[in-house]
């Protein structure tokens, strides 16, 4: 799954040539233009601090496009924005092909490129952007119980669509100022059983496709308000916001019967796969993140295995 | 061709790509990392590999660990590659390790078969009444892969005995790093029982699992696999690396405090030969020489229950402060410290 989103990424500029295209022909065209119409000026009469500042945003506007391009699908947003980047771009780029050619006074259409597409751009780009919000709006949604509070692309787990360790320390820290006697803070650590046996039976590929569907049968069981989260391996852990231990207890049990009841078919021969998890729940009591994750930790390791711990 | 060297170094070609290296390749694969960013530097090219007859240093698998890790991107990478790396698809050396009689036999099988199963970090089993320890030696200059070797090796093993034992087994880690920033993954990897800024690395383990009789044990397979897996051994090159040679003999002469200069002998080279040998694999005699004395000494501290006075004389120190004082330098903390941590009060 990854891989194939990987390989899109980069085939993102690929929906975007015939834009690039027509950009790369005006910006040609002009300079032509510009070439027939006037005389190359004399080096002595170069203005480096222009230069450098004309030519600076251009450039500038050039990469802003060709970032917004690679990381975005073709569509009316991106459209839009880069229709909008392009106008600015022609515009400084034609404002710095003056710095080096002069143009007979005679000539009026020069101010005309320069300066008229840029009040179109930037009109472009403010209804790419209102349009952007709205669908990141639309998308924020969709990551619901993935995300809460703030975003951090570098804490994302590289397996499941789920936020990692880091991630959920970061949120357990922001969680538990707020979390008082009144607000009560639980944790549900879901581990799978075995999972290692499944790994060197169907191979670690199918394991990881395993890990992959178990994060999406969680989400689906989960409350709105609720975060799942990747710890690591074959452990997941949910932070439940505003519930009591008993409420907690039996959203664990949820899981774990959300867990058993998942049909999972191999991807080689479609064999149903008969999963188990082991679950764990603590309630916050003042205490920092890392105790609090330590002490889930035990507890599932007690539930794991009842009898090797208390003896 | 000139007679067969009896070790091997941190640029001997005799790790085969396509066992140990290949487990990596593959983790990185899956992870979508293009094969050439991956073997950048490390002389290798995938279709190589794939040929299954290409034979890769120490060094250049270091350097194939350090792009992974840093193409990987991820706190998990060194379990996962870890998990994959035992009983392995080594042949009759994996199919050894897979049909032992009990763990003992799989673990004394797998330092037998350091070269083949554990090229870069050599396992040591050690018994005593109650536990069996396995500790690491850092048998080619690993330098800063160092952490990802051990957490590597230490998931090797676990998952080796939990595979051949079919349930978890209750292993307590010392590492001699400190508690890292991602805790959890030792905890889903490894097991709870751990404890981190220790004077070394090793796993503890109650010396009864390792007699428990295996379910899929097949005497005669395993007697013959074993016997193959040796002549496999013999065929790949040296059994052990220099630095594993040199911490035996060292071992062996420790209550003599042998010098660089018997040492080289002993290895029939030259003192400077020696010494720049050493340099390459990042580390010194001395640094060597301490390790050794430290390990003889936590042996007698733990096992034999020896006091300070009796450890010290046994190293032939000249007096227990000077021995106080190098203890100290092995390991920071004083010998006293250590008996209290030893004993568990700490």
């Amino acid at each position: 799954m990854l891989k194939r989103s990987l390989s899109a990424m980069s085939s993102l500029l690929h929906l975007h040539r015939l834009k690039l295209a027509a950009l790369l022909l005006a910006a040609n065209l002009a300079l032509l233009l510009h070439l027939a119409a006037g005389d190359l000026k004399p080096m002595a009469e170069w203005v480096w601090l222009d230069i450098l500042g004309e030519g600076g945003s251009a450039l500038l506007a050039l990469a802003w496009l060709l970032l917004i391009l690679k990381s975005r699908p073709a569509g009316r947003v991106s459209s839009l924005l880069a229709l909008g980047l392009g106008c600015v771009f022609f515009s400084w780029w034609v404002d710095a092909l003056d710095e080096f050619i002069r143009l007979p006074d005679s000539i009026a259409w020069d101010s005309w490129l320069e300066s008229a597409p840029m009040p179109i751009g930037l009109l472009l780009m403010t209804v790419g952007l209102y349009h952007w919000h709205h669908e990141q709006l639309a998308i924020s949604a969709q990551l619901e119980k993935r995300e809460r509070l703030f975003r951090e692309h570098r804490l994302f787990d590289k397996l499941t669509p789920l936020g990692a360790a880091e991630y959920l320390r970061r949120q357990l820290q922001l969680s538990l100022q707020h979390a008082g006697q009144a607000q009560p803070l639980s944790l549900v650590a879901v581990d799978l059983d075995n999972f290692s046996a499944l790994n060197q039976r169907f191979g670690h590929a199918e394991g990881d496709a395993v890990l992959q569907a178990i994060s999406q049968q969680l989400l689906l069981n989960l409350r709105c308000q609720d975060l799942l989260c990747r710890l690591a391996g074959d452990r997941f852990v949910v932070l439940l916001p505003n519930t009591g231990e008993t409420l907690a207890r039996q959203l664990a049990g949820e899981l774990q019967q959300a867990v058993a009841h998942l049909a999972h078919k191999t991807r080689q021969h479609g064999e149903r796969l008969h999963l188990r998890a082991t679950v764990a729940v603590v309630m916050a009591v003042n205490e920092d993140p890392q105790t609090l994750l330590q002490r889930l930790n035990l507890a599932l390791a007690r539930a794991k295995q009842p009898l090797a711990l208390s003896a | 061709m000139a007679s067969k060297p009896a070790w091997y170094e941190r640029d001997s070609r005799f790790i085969a790509a396509h066992q140990q290296p290949a487990c990596l390749i593959d983790l990185c694969l899956s992870r979508g990392i293009d094969s050439h960013r991956l073997l950048r530097g490390t002389g290798l090219f995938h279709a190589d590999i794939l040929a299954g007859t290409t034979l890769i240093s120490p060094e250049q698998f270091l350097l194939l660990i350090d792009n992974a890790q840093r193409l990987l991107d991820a706190d998990d990478s060194s379990f996962l590659f870890g998990q994959r790396l035992l009983p392995g698809h080594h042949g009759a050396a994996s199919q050894a390790l897979a049909l032992a009689g009990n763990l003992q036999q799989a673990l004394e099988l797998l330092g037998e078969l350091r070269a083949l199963l554990a090229p870069l970090f050599s396992p040591r089993l050690l018994l005593d009444e109650h536990y069996a320890y396995v500790y690491w030696l850092d048998s080619c200059g690993a330098g800063a892969q160092q952490r990802f070797l051990l957490e590597a090796s230490m998931t090797a093993v676990v998952a080796l005995a939990r595979q051949l034992c079919g349930e978890r087994l209750p292993w307590q880690f010392h590492f001699s790093h400190g508690q890292p920033r991602y805790v959890e993954q030792y905890w889903v990897h490894l097991g709870e029982d751990l404890h981190f800024n220790s004077p070394y690395n090793l796993l503890r383990l109650p010396r009864h699992y390792l007699t428990r009789a295996l379910p899929q044990a097949a005497l005669t397979t395993a007697v013959v696999a074993c016997q193959q897996a040796r002549e496999q051994l013999l065929a790949s090159g040296p059994r052990a690396s220099l630095l594993d040679c040199l911490q035996r003999w060292l071992l062996r002469h420790v209550r003599e405090a042998p010098s660089l200069e018997r040492a080289a002998e002993a290895f029939a080279m030259s003192p400077a030969t020696l010494k720049r040998k050493l340099s390459k694999h990042a580390t010194s005699y001395q640094q060597q020489h301490d390790q050794v004395r430290l390990q003889v000494a936590l042996y007698l501290y733990q096992v034999k229950g020896y006091s300070n006075d009796q450890v010290a004389s046994h190293l032939h120190f000249h007096d227990a402060t000077n021995f106080r004082r190098s203890f100290k330098r092995w390991t920071g903390v004083p010998p006293s410290a250590l008996r209290r941590w030893l004993t568990g009060e700490v």
